[in-house]
């Protein structure tokens, strides 16, 4: 039985040379990076110079990048960091946020009494600039929203919001999730974004936050002098170093990986388009990345029989794949949320892969569909 | 649009040097462009009369441009697009310059070095001139023009221009010779070694280091600093020191007052030595008058009585703040501040003598063989290769 993994927003493979060197690392590199002996001043040193080549990469300044756990954790220091500093105010975020930007609002409405408007997406499933400058209040100190959606794959007017921020008090936080080394990013205008390594072939338990140089954040994790202080704890250091090398080949494959996956998503849709009971959940302006589709049957049940075909796929957020609430993003929209499919792709994808699909998912809705 | 560039025309600086010194001067310089730039393989070198022309042949004019402003030697360079010599193909280029600036005036300076070019420059100045007036929105400006656009006939082609960044100034390294300079790790060291570099002499570091009273960190901003310098010179040499032995031997048989004048008399054993060892004719050093006592006139007066060597003092005139603004533009600055003790600091007297009297050096000195203990340094120095090249590339 062929193995094909079509959910790549949810994680991705291991790059082969960021292994290799990860092996390498672990087997040399075990030191304390803050010990003052030659091999943990080594290790130090690396893990500055990573600094500094994601700093080069993403065009910021090393001082402005905290290693994380991931971008969940990303999230919850940019929010919560800030809220601890605020203690009051009013923060604008979306329906379509990811849970761990969503759940720590939540949060910071239920413990500090902070006050949030979640906006709710237009008829194309986008958050607009008019809709944020709308919603603006004296008191408002953050907008926080994503830039690709996780779900459906909406990419969000990014800059028409930052034009909207431009001159006012307030700060932007952006989840760059989905979208580093898919889309360009651009972090002029941006106050804080989070990025994960484990969505663009690193390793899971290791993120990043930027936060803008004099930006202050209470820390979360309390402990000693890593990260500046606002994250504790012994560095993580071999898995920061290796951010550095997982980004860096994100960025140079990122417009040859577009172009291959662009094609197989247009490919997948004329495909779609021609199985009965089939209805694509298409937003105004989505990447080419993810592919969210309904047909006639209930999400688990499709979910089973791809996956006893060996086809690997979502039906949300993996994040909240084993809660029985329906899907916020989904429900926003619109879209019958026990019905939905998401299909993400990768490089590694292909056509052949994306034939089998539709000859198995034809199968089983002409079985099982009514 | 981003301009994309074929040519960087490079002028010379110190263009006063004539015959075989002019000859030398271009070689040097060729030979540290081509170091600096070997990252580049596809470039292509020409050293003409009026400059060095490098041929990008694809390569990253952007990246080159931050690397080639520290080779000294070249008082500025351009990205430039070459044609063939014919009115119509030259401003086609021209066009395509001025379309691709945001500056709304320009004016048009074309020199000719090939005198048979039909059109004297003033005639190619007002045809190119009219050309951009008519398919652009852009307006002459004689006197102060935001664009200026270049054009050098040239004996093989026409090169278009325009931009100047500035170049590093100075003499390419080597053509003067060699230098010691002390590298301590603070702030000021760093700056006398660029300048003495500037001056087209190639540097060898010494630094004494103090073990176990002084750090790796120390030693590793010392290693750091001469990495940042080495970028100027290709590769640099640094000679470590051991000078604890030395030091503490110092500190027992001298008063505490003049312990910081002895120990700078020692230093400059050492470095005198070292220097006549390796056919060194000059020391350089950070030393800035009346900046601490060690450097009052009283003091350096005692303290290089005991070099035979030639010592200059790059900084011996400026001011802090002027050093400290040179540091910050090369990059030294942000290393320097790093909080680690170095070996000046380290023994810091309370009360030092800013008018040390010789008789009083010598009283003291000879209290103890520190000849021997000099010789001990020497034969213990740690002489290590530093170059820009970067360490564990393969880990990012």
């Amino acid at each position: 039985m062929p193995e094909i993994y079509f959910d790549s927003a949810s994680t991705t493979p291991l790059d082969d040379e960021v292994y290799q060197t990860y092996i390498d690392l672990l087997q040399r590199y075990f030191y304390n990076a803050d010990s003052l002996y030659d091999k943990g001043v080594k290790v130090h040193r690396l893990l500055k110079k990573a600094r500094e080549e994601i700093a080069k990469l993403l065009k910021v300044d090393p001082s402005e990048l905290i290693f994380t756990s991931g971008a969940s954790e990303a999230n919850s220091l940019a929010i919560k960091g800030l809220c601890f500093k605020k203690k009051k105010g009013h923060i604008i975020s979306s329906v379509m946020e990811h849970a761990s930007v969503y759940n720590a609002l939540k949060q910071m409405e239920r413990v500090l009494g902070i006050e949030v408007t979640y906006l709710q997406p237009d008829l194309d499933g986008m958050i607009t600039k008019e809709m944020v400058k709308e919603a603006l209040r004296e008191d408002t100190f953050l907008v926080s929203l994503m830039s690709v959606n996780n779900e459906v794959g909406t990419i969000y007017d990014l800059e028409g919001i930052k034009e909207v921020l431009k001159g006012r008090h307030v700060l932007l936080h952006v989840d760059m999730t989905q979208a580093i080394g898919k889309i360009d990013v651009d972090l002029k205008g941006v106050d804080m974004a989070s990025f994960s390594a484990h969505k663009i072939h690193g390793l899971k338990g290791s993120g990043l936050l930027y936060r803008k140089r004099h930006l202050e954040l209470e820390p979360l994790i309390s402990g000693g002098q890593q990260e500046y202080g606002i994250r504790g704890g012994t560095e993580n250091a071999i898995t920061n170093i290796l951010l550095a090398k997982t980004l860096r080949k994100a960025l140079e494959k990122q417009k040859e990986r577009y172009e291959h996956v662009a094609a197989l998503k247009e490919y997948a849709l004329i495909k779609l388009g021609k199985i009965k009971g089939v209805t694509v959940n298409a937003t105004k302006n989505d990447i080419a990345y993810i592919l969210n589709f309904s047909t006639t049957l209930k999400s688990e049940v499709l979910l089973n029989a791809l996956n006893s075909e060996g086809i690997m796929v979502s039906s949300r957020s993996t994040c909240g794949s084993r809660e029985n609430e329906p899907s916020r993003v989904l429900v926003a929209l619109g879209i019958d949320d026990t019905r939905a499919i998401r299909l993400s792709f990768d490089y590694f994808n292909t056509q052949n892969e994306l034939d089998y699909f539709m000859m198995v998912l034809e199968g089983i809705l002409r079985k099982y569909g009514n | 649009m981003e301009i994309k560039y074929e040519y960087i025309v490079c002028r010379y600086g110190e263009l006063v040097l004539k015959g075989k010194n002019r000859r030398d001067f271009i070689n040097a310089l060729l030979k540290n462009t081509k170091q600096t730039l070997k990252e580049f393989k596809a470039l292509t070198y020409e050293a003409r009369h009026d400059g060095l022309y490098i041929h990008l042949n694809g390569e990253d004019y952007g990246k080159i441009k931050t690397l080639l402003a520290k080779v000294f030697g070249f008082v500025h360079f351009s990205g430039a697009i070459a044609c063939e010599k014919e009115i119509d193909k030259i401003a086609q280029v021209a066009l395509y310059l001025a379309q691709n600036t945001k500056a709304e005036t320009f004016k048009v300076l074309a020199r000719r070095q090939d005198k048979r070019f039909k059109m004297t420059s003033d005639e190619i100045n007002r045809a190119i001139a009219g050309v951009i007036l008519k398919n652009t929105m852009l307006k002459v400006d004689v006197h102060k023009p935001q664009l200026k656009l270049y054009i050098t006939i040239a004996n093989d082609l026409a090169y278009l221009m325009e931009e100047k960044s500035p170049g590093a100034g100075g003499f390419p390294v080597g053509i003067n010779g060699r230098a010691l300079c002390f590298l301590s790790g603070g702030i000021d060291s760093p700056i006398s070694a660029y300048l003495t570099m500037k001056k087209g002499l190639r540097v060898e570091f010494i630094h004494f280091a103090s073990m176990p009273y002084t750090s790796k960190q120390a030693l590793d901003k010392v290693k750091e600093l001469a990495k940042i310098l080495a970028v100027y010179e290709g590769e640099a040499i640094l000679h470590i020191v051991p000078f604890t032995d030395l030091q503490l031997a110092i500190y027992e048989h001298t008063d505490e007052s003049y312990a910081i004048t002895i120990m700078r008399r020692m230093m400059y054993r050492i470095g005198d030595e070292l220097a006549k060892r390796r056919h060194i004719k000059l020391i350089t050093n950070g030393e800035s008058v009346g900046q601490v006592a060690s450097q009052t006139i009283e003091s350096l007066d005692v303290i290089a009585k005991v070099a035979d060597t030639l010592v200059l003092r790059p900084l011996a005139m400026m001011d802090k703040s002027e050093i400290m603004t040179l540091s910050r533009n090369i990059g030294t600055y942000e290393v320097s501040i790093l909080p680690y003790d170095d070996c000046c600091t380290i023994f810091e007297p309370k009360n030092p003598t800013t008018k040390p009297k010789l008789d009083k050096c010598l009283y003291y000195e000879s209290k103890f063989d520190y000849e021997s203990l000099i010789n001990d340094c020497l034969d213990k120095i740690e002489t290590i290769k530093i170059t820009n090249e970067i360490e564990d590339e393969d880990i990012f």
